[in-house]
């Protein structure tokens, strides 16, 4: 997945809550409609601003990820609900179940493939355009340990990973190669001796007197305030479209989907609302003169 | 500011499930404003003294105490590591584990956030610390994204953010390469000088460390078995595997007192008299490096290994080596040295078979044992005599200590042990090794140029990758400098060290490369000539 990296744009020049507000909307859009040109829109929406705050790369990398996921969950489909009447392929019985590929469910498939790949842009977004530190000082006056955690645990998956990859080169350089289970021991055993040197660090930096850390007042800055209000406009148009029944889709018996200009305003609401950070020149970084 | 920060009577401590103590009456006092550096062989107490200083012993680690310590005022046994945090800061050897956070900025304010300061008051906080040790440039880098050196300038700075009093660091140079540890010394000495804070340091590169301490503790088997100014603890150590190369250097030949810096010798010498002829040999290595790669290496025997033409090019990364021919006769000695990044490691994993070749080819005669920089990575069994046989333990030094875990030995046995353990599939061509003696004591340094003297001898050319020039002057019989992914000069330790500026040791330093001595024994001859005529 995607790693946070310090851009000039103004998702990552916005607050983390506001940020991660819009993503949550995105993702929320996701959640609740599972029309196809709603889906697309998000995907484009997602991609588009990524582009606009210089993370095109990482939405790449996510894009990778999500697409073979996406078809594998197209795939999967059919062969589990046999539901439909266009019948496409004929199977044979197994164990007393019929493996009948049939239209509706591979559409179905296709809708469920869709909305997976939509859900990890999103998250793919949120990684790259979220400093985690930001976000778990949000977190932290809930649950201050609980976001250390999570905080430790962002920064030693790729530590532990290098570990894993060096254990592996030197596997290979032994004459004769330990068996697995010697390896995965001696891994674990090797995150277990990281973790003890942490917590160590972490006990000499004063974490078991710390206490809730005092709250922060930073005044609002424009970006926060547009990337604020489009997420704001996302989940609006998001929710006043469930609420209008906009967006319906039938996969079984028969495959309908609802398009009409009710459809094509909540996808274009979603594109002006996520759009809203990047339009004009108040979106631009740095605009007073020196 | 009370005139003593930290004080131990009659301290002993030994770890659980361990019958022989790791500390055993010591008594010492720490002032404000000292530099006091912790000497000593591996497994000699320094990490568990400095653990017991900031509340990890007993604490955290657990085990017996006896005695008394006092850290700030504060009691140890009472008070434990979050509370001496208000008074000491700890760096540790890995500066990996030691940095928790994504971004360099919230790491620095993590520590006055534990302790519950105004936002405001972190932010001045976190500027002041960073500024005072030149790494505000890095405030909104991603941690994952420094360098060794860097990341372990930001430990120091976020154990310094709440401006604790005490310093306390453990091998903080061990993971770093010379440059950056003689950084971290400069910054550790400007810290003591210009804002006093007391700093307590152990390291095994003496030479380093001694020319800012005011006080050295040496520690043997737990006890305090020296506590003296530099000079006196020279004269303590003289003969002994903690005298660092230059005081040796005046030990053998006859000469006293025993300096401290490579400066203080080089003006002692001029104030005796003896101004050894400087060498040229610098300006004759590039000479010498084009011969030995096209001419005469070429015309010898048939090699253990050789690279032609080898181009390494990372994907999205810099290319790695740029058409490298290397040659490496059998039972030769060789030290590959080099900057960070100019392709050692590289050409090592090629060597071993563990990189393709982006073009150009790689030849070995037979087998190829390649050990990598961290020798834990090979151990992967409870007991030693498992690793590689109980017939390769005494090898690694370790006869009769077959049932031991390999997690309980010093890092200089845990290296011969990995060695061992690459060597078990028999005779090879050539072994390779990549920084084999980061963090290992003078002892366990003698103990591995042995090995590689006895594996040269069986007919294998050895290659190993190093930053260590005191340690490649006395194992190896060939030097091979690489720039970026080529060979920049390539010859006899005495050719390429003896004349070199960073490249070269202390006692090349001291009489200026003259007769390409570069070892003590070697310099101390020459003295005596010059002491002669």
């Amino acid at each position: 997945m995607p790693v946070y990296r310090a851009r000039d744009s103004p998702l990552h020049a916005a607050r983390a809550g506001a940020t991660t507000a819009l993503c949550a909307a995105l993702a929320f859009t996701c959640a609740v409609y599972s029309h196809p040109l709603v889906l697309l829109t998000v995907i484009l929406v997602v991609v588009g601003v990524g582009v606009a705050a210089r993370v095109g790369a990482e939405m790449a990398r996510a894009a990778r990820l999500s697409v073979p996921l996406a078809l594998l969950v197209t795939l999967i489909n059919p062969l589990l609900y046999a539901e439909g009447n266009t019948l496409l392929v004929r199977g044979g019985s197994f164990l007393g179940r019929r493996f009948d590929i049939t239209l509706e469910a591979l559409a179905a498939g296709a809708l469920a493939g869709l909305r997976v790949a939509g859900f990890m842009m999103v998250f793919g977004l949120f990684s790259a355009c979220v400093d985690p530190d930001d976000l778990l000082r949000l977190f932290r006056r809930v649950s201050y340990r609980s976001a250390l955690t999570a905080s430790l645990a962002t920064r030693l998956v790729p530590v532990l990973a290098r570990d894993a990859m060096r254990m592996g080169d030197a596997a290979r350089c032994r004459p004769q190669p330990p068996g697995r289970l010697a390896v995965a021991r001696a891994t674990l055993s090797g995150a277990l001796e990281r973790a003890v040197d942490v917590a160590a660090a972490l006990e000499v930096r004063g974490y078991s007197t710390a206490g809730r850390p005092r709250a922060a007042r930073a005044p609002w800055s424009r970006h926060d305030l547009r990337v604020g209000v489009a997420a704001a406009l996302v989940g609006a148009a998001t929710l006043t479209g469930a609420v209008a029944g906009v967006g319906n889709v039938a996969e079984y018996p028969s495959f309908a989907v609802a398009l009409g200009p009710a459809e094509v305003a909540l996808a274009a609401a979603l594109l002006l609302g996520a759009g809203l950070p990047f339009a004009g020149r108040a979106a631009r970084l740095g605009v007073a003169h020196a | 500011m009370p005139d003593v920060l930290a004080s131990a009577q009659e301290l002993s401590y030994a770890y659980p499930a361990r019958s022989r103590p790791a500390l055993t009456g010591v008594s010492l006092e720490i002032h404000p404003g000292s530099f006091t550096v912790l000497a000593g062989i591996s497994g000699s107490g320094k990490s568990t003294l400095l653990r017991a200083l900031c509340g990890l012993v007993p604490h955290f680690y657990g085990g017996e105490v006896a005695g008394e310590l006092e850290v700030g005022g504060m009691s140890v046994r009472d008070h434990g590591p979050g509370e001496l945090a208000a008074v000491c800061g700890t760096v540790f050897q890995d500066p990996e584990t030691q940095v928790v956070m994504g971004g360099v900025r919230a790491e620095l304010a993590l520590a006055v956030e534990h302790r519950g300061d105004a936002p405001a008051a972190v932010a001045r906080a976190v500027e002041e610390v960073a500024l005072a040790l030149g790494v505000a440039h890095l405030l909104d880098r991603r941690t994952d994204t420094l360098s060794g050196g860097e990341l372990q300038r930001v430990a120091v700075a976020a154990a310094l953010v709440h401006r604790p009093t005490l310093l306390l660091l453990d091998e903080p140079t061990s993971q770093l390469d010379p440059v950056a540890g003689d950084e971290l010394m400069w910054l550790l000495r400007r810290l003591n000088e210009e804002w006093g804070t007391a700093v307590v340091i152990a390291d095994h590169r003496l030479d380093r460390c001694l020319p800012a301490a005011d006080r050295v503790l040496a520690l043997r088997d737990g006890a305090v078995a020296c506590d003296a100014e530099p000079a006196g603890f020279l004269e303590w150590a003289q003969g002994g595997p903690l005298s660092p190369p230059v005081a040796r250097l005046f030990s053998l030949a006859g000469l006293g007192p025993l300096p401290t810096t490579v400066k203080d010798a080089r003006e002692r010498l001029r104030g005796a008299g003896l101004a050894p002829k400087p060498a040229t040999a610098a300006a004759e290595a590039g000479d010498v490096s084009t011969a030995r790669r096209w001419g005469v290496r070429r015309s010898g025997p048939p090699p253990a290994a050789e690279a032609r033409g080898l181009w390494h090019e990372i994907e999205e990364g810099p290319t790695a080596l740029r058409g490298l021919d290397l040659r490496i006769a059998p039972g030769e000695k060789v030290a590959l040295m080099g900057r960070n990044g100019a392709g050692k490691s590289t050409l090592l994993r090629h060597f071993k078979g563990l990189a393709e070749p982006t073009r150009g080819r790689v030849e070995t005669a037979g087998e190829v044992a390649l050990l990598l920089q961290n020798p834990g990575d090979y151990l992967v069994h409870d007991h030693a005599r498992e690793e590689a046989g109980e017939s390769a333990l005494p090898s690694a030094g370790l006869a009769g200590r077959g049932e031991a875990n390999p997690h309980d030995l010093s890092g200089g046995e845990r290296q011969r042990l990995a060695l061992e353990v690459v060597l078990a599939g028999g005779p090879c061509a050539l072994v390779c090794l990549d920084e084999p003696t980061r963090g290992m004591d003078t002892a366990s340094k003698s103990a591995l140029v042995d090995r590689i003297a006895v594996l040269a001898a069986d007919g294998a050319g050895v290659i190993v990758a190093t930053h260590d020039t005191e340690f490649a002057a006395v194992f190896a019989d060939r030097i091979v400098l690489m720039g970026p992914g080529v060979v920049i000069a390539d010859g006899t330790p005495a050719e390429v060290l003896a004349g070199g500026w960073h490249f070269s040791t202390d006692v090349a330093r001291v009489l200026g490369g003259a007769e390409g001595a570069l070892t003590p024994e070697a310099g101390a001859a020459v003295l005596a000539r010059e002491l002669v005529t």
